[in-house]
C-alpha cells in the first residue's frame, strides 16, 4: 500500500519555523521535519524530547554497582591476595577502575539505545523524502493519506503562503523513519 | 552577539549552506594531487620500517632495544607517554569546548578527534610491545582464567592504565564516528557515484536528519561529551600515577597527575595546530579555519605554556625544599647539570619560553610562525618525557646501579613507524572523510556575519 505525503521545501530557517507554527495553529498534523542542522525551536514546537540522559544515568548506576561488585568478588571472595599489607577490600584503589568502566558502560549503553531508538544501524534504509534535506534545505512532511481529502490542499496552501520554495507530492511504498 | 566582538565571524565569506557542503566535500571528490601520493608513499614507508622493527622486537625479544636492567623503560615508554599526550587533544578540543559551548570548535573538532584516534592507537602499541611476549598480552584482561583463577592486580596503576586506554580508544572512536553520521548522510545524498552512495550509505546508518534523530543525536553528544571529559582527565592522571607510585627520585611526586594532564593538552593542542596550519594551507580552507581560529589556539597555548613553566619551577623548588638529597641530586646534578643537561634545557626552552612568542599578534597570524612553534612544542614535550623517564631511571639510589641509556635502531624504528602510521591515518582521513563537521558549520555560519548582529 502506498502512502501519500505533501512535502514543503524551504531554504530559510525563519520561514520554515513560521510554517510549522501555522500548520499547528490550523491543527494540521506534521508527520516529521528534516533539517540539515538541528534547530532548537523545532524541538519545542513539535514537543520532541529525549530521555537519553535519564537512561544514561541508569546505565551509569548499573556500571558502578557491577564494577564495584566484581572488584569485591575478585579481590575478597574469589581469590584474596595481600598486596603490600593492604586490606583485601582496598576500596580507594578500586575507584579509578570503577570510574573508567562506568564511563565505558554509559557510552556503550547510550550508543546502543540511540541506535535502537533512532533506528540507525548498518544497512538501515530509512526513507529519504528529499535528497536536499541533508544539504541545504528544510523539509516539512505531512501525511496526506487521510480520509479528509481537503487537508492536502490546505497544507499545500499554507506552505506556499509562508514561502516554501517548492511544494511536492510524493508517494512511498514503504515508509521507514 | 559577543562571539563577533571577540573573534569575528566563525565562517568567513557569507557562505550559503550549499557552499559549505560543497567546500567541505570537495577534497573527497577530486584527485588529491601529487603531494598526497608522495606524502602517502613516505609515511607508508615509515610505517613499513616500523613494521620491520616490530617484527624484530617480537621475534627476538626486547633485548634488541636499548633498555637494560636499570633503565627498564626506555624510548618505548617515552614515546607511549608522548603519543597518549597528543591523543588528548582531540577529545579535549571537542569535549571541553562542547561543554563550554565554544562554537569556534566546529571547524576543528573533526580533525582533532581523528588525530586522537590515530595517536592513541600508536600509543597503545608501545606498552603492548614492552611486555616482551606480546602473544600473552591477553593475561592483562581480568577474566576467569585457568590459572587459579588468578585475577590481575586491581590496585596497580598499570592495570588502571590498560583499562583507561582501552576505554579511551573505544570512546573517542565512537564519539568521532557519531559526529560524522550527519555528514556521511550528506555525502550519500550528494554524490552521483553509485559505489560511493552505497559505501557512504552503509556507514551513515540510515541518517535522514529528521527532528527525532537530531534531538537524540544532540542529547547523546552531550551525554558522551560530559562523561568523556572525566575520562580525558583520568587517562593521563593514571599515566602519571604509573610514575608517581614508583619510588624513583624525580617520579615520586604528587604534582604528577595535574602536571601530566596539562602537558598532554599542551602537546595535543600543538599537534592540532600543526595539522590545522597544513590543512588550511593545502586545501585553502581559510574561510572555515580562519586566522581567528588559529589565534584562539595560540592563546590557549600561551596560557598552558605558563602553567608548564610553573610546574617545572615547582618541581625544582620542591626538590630543594624537601631537603631530600636524592631528589636534589636528580634535579640539580642529573637534570639541570650533568649528563642530561641538553634534554632538560631543551624541554624548558621549547615548552616554557618559545611559546611565549605567541604574545605577538604578528606571530599568531603568520603560518610559518604557527607551524614552527607548534612543532617545537611537540619536540619539547618529547624531551620532557625523555627527561622524566630516562634521567630518573639511569641514576637512582645506588651508584652501582647507574647505567647510561642509548636507543638502538630498533627503538628508533618503532618510533618512526608510529609516526608513519599516524601520518598515513591522517592522510587517509583527509582523503575519504569530511574534514570538518558540515552540519555544525551550517549552524554557526551566520554568527558574526549577519547584519543585525
Amino acid at each position: 500500500m502506498t502512502r501519500k505525503f505533501k512535502i514543503g521545501i524551504f531554504d530559510d530557517e525563519v520561514k520554515f519555523i513560521s510554517t510549522i507554527r501555522s500548520l499547528q495553529e490550523e491543527k494540521l498534523k506534521i508527520f516529521d521535519v528534516f533539517m540539515p542542522y538541528p534547530v532548537h525551536e523545532v524541538f519545542h514546537l513539535l514537543k520532541r524530547k529525549s530521555h537519553l540522559p535519564t537512561a544514561a544515568y541508569f546505565f551509569g548506576l548499573f556500571g558502578i554497582l557491577a564494577t564495584l561488585g566484581f572488584l569485591y568478588f575478585a579481590s575478597v571472595i574469589n581469590w584474596p591476595v595481600v598486596y603490600g599489607g593492604k586490606p583485601f577490600n582496598s576500596f580507594p584503589s578500586f575507584i579509578v577502575v570503577t570510574i573508567v568502566v562506568t564511563i565505558l558502560t554509559v557510552t556503550i549503553g547510550s550508543l546502543a539505545l540511540f541506535s535502537a531508538r533512532s533506528k540507525l544501524f548498518p544497512g538501515r534504509d530509512n526513507t529519504i523524502f528529499d535528497l536536499r534535506a541533508t544539504d541545504d534545505k528544510f523539509l516539512i512532511v505531512v501525511d496526506t493519506d487521510l480520509e479528509d481529502i481537503s487537508i492536502a490542499g490546505r497544507v499545500g496552501n499554507i506552505m506556499e503562503e509562508q514561502g516554501a520554495i517548492e511544494v511536492i507530492d510524493k508517494e512511498f511504498e514503504k515508509v521507514e523513519t | 552577539m559577543y562571539n563577533r566582538k571577540i573573534r569575528g565571524p566563525l565562517v568567513e565569506g557569507n557562505k550559503t549552506m550549499g557552499q559549505i557542503t560543497g567546500d567541505v566535500i570537495f577534497p573527497l571528490d577530486t584527485n588529491p594531487g601529487l603531494w598526497w601520493y608522495i606524502a602517502f608513499g613516505i609515511s607508508s614507508l615509515a610505517a613499513l620500517f616500523g613494521g620491520y622493527a616490530i617484527y624484530i622486537t617480537v621475534s627476538k625479544g626486547i633485548g634488541t632495544w636499548g633498555v637494560n636492567n636499570t633503565v627498564g623503560w626506555g624510548w618505548a615508554i617515552v614515546n607511549f607517554v608522548w603519543w597518549i599526550g597528543i591523543g588528548h587533544a582531540g577529545t579535549a578540543f571537542s569535549i571541553f569546548l562542547l561543554i563550554l559551548r565554544q562554537k569556534w570548535r566546529t571547524s576543528i573538532n573533526r580533525s582533532a578527534e581523528a588525530m586522537t584516534v590515530f595517536a592513541v592507537m600508536c600509543a597503545a602499541l608501545f606498552p603492548a610491545l614492552h611486555m616482551g611476549r606480546i602473544w600473552l598480552a591477553f593475561y592483562i584482561f581480568p577474566y576467569p582464567n585457568t590459572r587459579g583463577p588468578l585475577w590481575v592486580n586491581f590496585n596497580s596503576p598499570l592495570f588502571w592504565d590498560f583499562t583507561a586506554i582501552s576505554a579511551y580508544l573505544l570512546i573517542s572512536a565512537s564519539f568521532w564516528y557519531l559526529g560524522m553520521l550527519p555528514d556521511l548522510g550528506t555525502i550519500r545524498d550528494k554524490t552521483v557515484s553509485k559505489i560511493k552512495k552505497a559505501i557512504y550509505g552503509f556507514f551513515s546508518l540510515g541518517w535522514t536528519g529528521s527532528s527525532r534523530q537530531w534531538i537524540r543525536f544532540e542529547s547523546l553528544s552531550f551525554v558522551l561529551g560530559g562523561i568523556a571529559a572525566v575520562l580525558v582527565v583520568s587517562v593521563h592522571s593514571i599515566v602519571a600515577t604509573d610514575f608517581a607510585v614508583g619510588i624513583e627520585p624525580g617520579w615520586h611526586s604528587t604534582i604528577f597527575p595535574p602536571f601530566f594532564v596539562i602537558g598532554a593538552i599542551f602537546s595535543g593542542f600543538a599537534m592540532v595546530m600543526t595539522l590545522m596550519v597544513l590543512i588550511r594551507k593545502i586545501y585553502k580552507l581559510t574561510d572555515y579555519i580562519t586566522d581567528n581560529h588559529m589565534d584562539a589556539i595560540a592563546r590557549i597555548l600561551i596560557f598552558i605554556s605558563l602553567i608548564m613553566g610553573t610546574a617545572y619551577l615547582t618541581e625544582v623548588f620542591i626538590a630543594w625544599y624537601s631537603g631530600n638529597e636524592f631528589e636534589m641530586f636528580t634535579f640539580f646534578k642529573n637534570r639541570m647539570t650533568g649528563d642530561y643537561t641538553l634534554q632538560f634545557w631543551a624541554m624548558i626552552v621549547c615548552n616554557a619560553f618559545i611559546p611565549q612568542l605567541f604574545w605577538f599578534r604578528k606571530i599568531r597570524r603568520n603560518w610559518v610562525g604557527l607551524l614552527s612553534i607548534s612543532l617545537i612544542i611537540n619536540l619539547g614535550m618529547w624531551f620532557e618525557r625523555y627527561n622524566i623517564v630516562i634521567t630518573s631511571l639511569s641514576k637512582d639510589y645506588l651508584p652501582s646501579n647507574w647505567v647510561s641509556y642509548h636507543p638502538t635502531v630498533i627503538d628508533i624504528g618503532v618510533f618512526v613507524g608510529t609516526i608513519g602510521l599516524f601520518a598515513t591515518g591522517v592522510l587517509l582521513f583527509m582523503r575519504f572523510v569530511p574534514m570538518m563537521a558540515i552540519s555544525e558549520l551550517k549552524s554557526v555560519a551566520h554568527i558574526g556575519n549577519k547584519k543585525e548582529d
